[in-house]
Formats: structure tokens, sequence, C-alpha cells
């Protein structure tokens, strides 16, 4: 096997807050492979979008306490902040979740679209923009000359979201993290929105991470998925795998709380019952216990390691691990 | 042009406001004043039909109302009456007077701007560090103390007590030095003082309101976003937070314009500074209703014209503004 385009080891990001310290990143580890795309999935405040704000460096006022981010042979968290700079919006790009906010209200598209090759290439003002502006146009942005000299508020959210992911790709970037690039956005734009990623990837070969909450986006965009709870990966593999035979409860769970167009209309939605954990007071043993209804003993008292569970899938969870399948209510 | 009709509009609105300070300042004086006729009713030697004769010379046997429209027919044709205490005409006071105020006022805004905004953002950079509690506690003191008080501390000091041990001192009165003065030094030393008790309260009001501006601009998600390209921290803060950042502070400057007058008037007293909110307040005392009249329509003139221009600039720095 190849190696991996970034690799990250046992991160761990803390928050501190006045009620004591926040474990957002509680040890994540995995691999993003080049040209791959790489679903990150779990409920708000489960510690994906600061994972990948680490992976930047950008997690302030969080600190990066333990674990390493390894890029083309350096470690992320060990060079300096103008080394890191140079990776930031040249070999890493990444776009936000509401593309209303995400775009610099009082500076025209192209200028903001074109300032990466700017900071980055040494392209002067003229050059910049006109590489902007044909970066508009491959991203689907109808007549992008004209378009590139308005400014955010009179682009639509769809045309904004096309504008930031335009603006990461000025630089052909290895890496574009997305981090819930469609939720701000209409279904209908959603949908113009992924085909867009996917078109990215296939054509720039970016290896993208896509962070979602939205297990439908995983299954159409992704080949591999992370799913993370309270600040922990508890469960990696293929998607198609993780779909078919989920091994750990709380993904279980999650694809069970999806509305299904094949199901008994009269079949209620099950929810994931209880609430996601207090990040500063986990309780002890596996994080997810509490809502679990396949717990053990074990589970209250023993945190539980990803480990190897089936043919492709890693799963933090003694229940698996011990060879029990998921099923029933 | 839709700027064209934002200026129509804005004119018309101001000719009401003009109309409405106006009036409301004659009417202060015509009710406060009783009797008294400008500057001649202590005289002795003048007898009560010479003081009859007079208040018709001067149009104040009639109602206020008639007063005030006689006034503004004058205006209206570029004439502002004479003084009724030194019959020169108020134009001329004016005219003398309005230059020393601009300086004055405009070196107060520029200093003040000059410093608020280093100031603001280093204290929204370093919150809750030694230097933005140290700012912090200037920029309190320098609303809380009276303009006044500092203006007079600053003549003890820099005048009086450095004359008297025999160091250079400041002019602590005037524009200039009435002998062989009025050269650009001169007039330097003599802004000195009164600019820096003017500016020192725009320093505190406007570096504390840029820094909780720049603190809630440096939270957006567009600074995110250009921190995520990989620019320096310092392009980050000036080059995307600060524009957004001074967006309000116009609308602030704009406000506070009124404040700019009747603040330059405690300051232009304390230091005999010769502007026209010394002027106003001087003949205020005297019930001089024409200087009065005069400088209060200037005055307002100054105000609306500074609003407008914050309005105009207002719409060059943030784009999502438009006139209409």
């Amino acid at each position: 096997m190849t190696q991996p385009l970034l690799e990250v080891q046992d991160l761990h990001t803390v928050f501190s807050t006045k009620e004591g310290q926040v474990k957002a990143v509680d040890g994540v580890s995995f691999e993003l492979n080049a040209g791959e795309t790489l679903g990150i999935v779990g409920e708000s405040g489960c510690g994906k979008s600061v994972t990948a704000m680490s992976i930047m460096r950008l997690q302030r006022p969080g600190r990066i306490v333990g674990g390493k981010v390894m890029f083309k042979g350096q470690d992320l968290t060990r060079i300096s902040e103008y080394e890191m700079r140079e990776i930031r919006g040249r070999e890493m790009a990444m776009i936000f979740q509401d593309p209303m906010t995400s775009l610099n209200p009082v500076y025209r598209v192209g200028w903001q679209v074109g300032e990466p090759t700017r900071l980055h290439n040494g392209w002067d003002a003229k050059k910049a923009f006109s590489s902007a502006v044909s970066m508009l146009g491959r991203v689907g942005i109808p007549s992008a000359a004209s378009r590139a000299r308005d400014y955010p508020h009179q682009f639509s959210g769809g045309m904004r979201q096309r504008a930031m992911i335009a603006m990461g790709l000025t630089t052909t970037p290895h890496v574009l993290i997305a981090d819930e690039p469609t939720t701000a956005l209409d279904v209908t734009i959603q949908a113009q929105i992924l085909d867009l990623l996917r078109h990215v990837n296939r054509e720039f070969g970016t290896a993208t991470i896509l962070i979602t909450h939205n297990l439908g986006v995983v299954a159409g965009m992704c080949q591999r998925l992370i799913v993370m709870y309270a600040g922990k990966i508890v469960e990696a593999g293929p998607t198609r795998d993780v779909f078919a035979h989920p091994k750990h409860p709380y993904t279980w769970s999650l694809l069970r709380s999806i509305p299904r167009l094949d199901a008994d209309i009269h079949e209620p939605l099950k929810p994931i019952e209880g609430l996601p954990p207090n990040l500063i007071d986990l309780p002890g043993g596996c994080s997810f216990h509490p809502r679990c209804a396949f717990r053990v003993d074990k589970c209250s008292h023993d945190v539980p390691a990803l480990l190897r569970v089936g043919e492709s899938q890693q799963a933090a969870c003694w229940v698996t691990q011990s060879g029990t399948e998921l099923k029933g209510a | 042009m839709i700027l064209a009709k934002y200026l129509a509009r804005r004119f018309f609105a101001s000719v009401i406001v003009v109309l409405g300070v106006t009036l409301i300042t004659l009417l202060l004086m015509d009710r406060t004043r009783g009797t008294y006729v400008p500057g001649i009713d202590l005289n002795p030697s003048l007898r009560p039909e010479d003081i009859a004769r007079l208040r018709a010379n001067l149009g104040l046997d009639r109602p206020f109302y008639i007063w005030y429209l006689t006034w503004i027919w004058g205006v209206l044709h570029g004439d502002f009456g004479r003084s009724m205490i030194d019959g020169s005409t108020v134009m001329s006071h004016i005219l003398d007077r309005l230059p020393n105020t601009i300086e004055l006022t405009a070196t107060a805004i520029l200093v003040g701007i000059l410093i608020s905004i280093p100031v603001g953002v280093v204290s929204a950079l370093r919150r809750g560090s030694k230097t933005d509690h140290t700012l912090t506690v200037v920029s309190v003191a320098g609303f809380a103390v009276p303009q006044f008080w500092l203006g007079l501390m600053l003549i003890l000091i820099f005048s009086v007590t450095l004359e008297q041990h025999g160091l250079p001192w400041l002019p602590s009165s005037g524009a200039y030095s009435a002998y062989n003065g009025g050269d650009l030094l001169d007039r330097l030393l003599h802004l000195i003082m009164p600019a820096t008790v003017l500016s020192f309260f725009y320093v505190s009001t406007w570096s504390r309101f840029i820094r909780s501006s720049m603190l809630e601009v440096l939270s957006q998600d567009y600074i995110r976003t250009a921190r995520a390209k990989g620019m320096s921290e310092r392009r980050v803060v000036y080059l995307h937070g600060l524009r957004n950042a001074l967006i309000p502070l116009i609308t602030l400057i704009g406000l506070e314009l009124p404040g700019l007058v009747s603040g330059g008037l405690v300051v232009e007293v304390v230091f005999g500074w010769p502007g026209i909110g010394k002027l106003a307040f001087e003949r205020a005392l005297q019930y001089d209703y024409t200087t009065v009249m005069g400088v209060t329509f200037f005055a307002t003139m100054l105000v609306i014209a500074g609003n407008l221009l914050a309005d105009l600039l207002y719409g060059v720095l943030d784009p999502r503004i438009r006139y209409g």
C-alpha cells in the first residue's frame, strides 16, 4: 500500500473553559489517501469540525495537546506558524458550512477568489483576478467575468459556496476539507454542490475530507467513512460495509434513525435515546454506553479501543469486538 | 441618478433641520430674555422712550415669529444681519472665527482617528492582557474626566509650572500670539493643549468602540476563511478585519458631530480659543440674538455636512449600502 497523503495520529485538542477542560478531540487517528473522499460523520459537538480545524492548525482558542498530523513527511503540529501558512490555502484548502458569512462582505468576489494565488504564487492583481474568473467559470458560475466584480451579497447561497470552492481550488491543493458544505443550503442546491465536489475530486484529483452530519451525503460521496462520538472515532471503514453492517451501536442507531423510502409508513422513526454527553464530564467507560441498547457491564468501566472488527471495519465497542452482531430493536 | 435623488432628499431634510434648530434657539433666547435689550438697558443715561425706540429698531417689539420670519428672509438673501452688541455684521464675526474652530476640531478628529484605531485594534488583539487593561483604564478616565478640568490641569502644568521653573512652556490661551505671532510654529504651539483635550475624549470613546467592533469582526466566519487561506495574522486583521470594523465607527463619528460643536465650546472657552463655540457662548450670555442665530445656523450646517459626509463614506466602505 502506498504512503497516505495525510496521516492523523492520536490527535488531542482541548479547550479550556471555566467549568473545566473540554476534550473536543480525544485521540483521533486516521489516514487520507491521495484522491479519495473521506467522510467524517457525527452529531453537533462530536469533534468533527475541531478535528478538521486542528489539521489546519486553526483550532484556536483550542490547543493541540498531543498527537501528530503527518503531511508530506512533516508533522504539521510541530512546524512553525510561518511554514504552516505556506500549507494553508496552498496545499490544503477549506470550505465552510455557511457560505453566507464565509466571504468578506466588503471585497469583490473575484478579488477574494484570487487572493490565495496572490499570497502563495506571487501573482499580481490582474493575473490573480483573471485566474479567479476562469476558476469561477469552472465551478459553474455563469458569466463569471462580470460576476467576479460583484460583491458577496449579490450572490445567492449556492453561488457563494461555488465561489468558496473556487477560492480553495485556485492553488490546486492536494487536500480539500469541506466542513458541512451543504448544511446551510436548500436541498436542490445541496445536490448541485455535492455534484461539484465530486467533479472537483475527479478533475483535480484533490483528496477531500467531507465533514457532515448527513449520512445520505456520505453514502453518495465517500469511499470511506469515519464516525465520531464525543471526541473519539467509534467506527471507521468503507462506506458500503459500514452502511451494510455497522459495527458500533452508535452507527447502528444513526442508520436506523434515518427515514427510508422503502419502509412501512406506519413504522415510527427510531431516534437515539438520551442526549449527547457533556464533554467536560464524560461518562466513564465507553462514552456512548448510557444511550446504548447493547451495553454490557464492562461498557461503563473500561474504554474500548478502536480495533478491527469484521473484514474491513474498525470499531470501538466491547460488544462487537467480542463477536456479537448488532440486530433487533 | 440614484445618488442625485438621494442628495436632493437629504437637502430637503436638512432644510427642515435648520429651521427647527434655529427656531428653538430663538425661542429659548426670547423666553428667557424678559424685557432685556442687549447691552443698552443698563445704561443710566437712556430714557424709557429711548429704550423703546431701540427695541423697535432691533425688531424686539414684535412677536418672535415675525422676528424669525424677518431673519429667515435675510438669510435667504445671504444677509445674517448685524450684531446687536457691536453693530458689525454677523458674517464678519463668523468668518473671523470659523477657520479657528475648523483648525481645532479637524486636528482633534484627525488625531483622534489616528490614535484610536491602533489603540482599539491592539486592545482587541490582546484582549485581557495588561496592555488591554491599561488602555481600558485610560479610556474610562478619558470620558470620565471633564474637559474643562483636564484643560485647566494642562494649563497649570504646561504653562504655569513650566514657566515658573524657567522651562519652555506652552501658551495657555488664544490661537496665536498677539505680538510677533501667527506663523505656523506659533499656531501649532497654541494648538497643542486644546487639541489634546479634545482628542483625548475622542480617542477614549472611539478606541473602545473599535475594540468591541474588532472583536466582533474577528469572530466572523470570513476571518476564519482568511486565516484558512494562509495569510499572515497582520493581513487578516488589517485587510480583512479592520475595514469591516471601521464601518460602524463612521456612523459613530457622524452621530458625535453635534457633540463636536458643544465639546469644542468648553475647550474653546477654557483655552480662550477664538472659535465659533466661544463666540456663541459669549454672545448667548449677552442675548445677542443675531450673532447667536448666525452661529447656530453655521454650526447646524457643519453638523449636517459632517453627517452627510459620514453617510457617503459609509457607502464607500460598505458595498452593501445603496442610496435610494
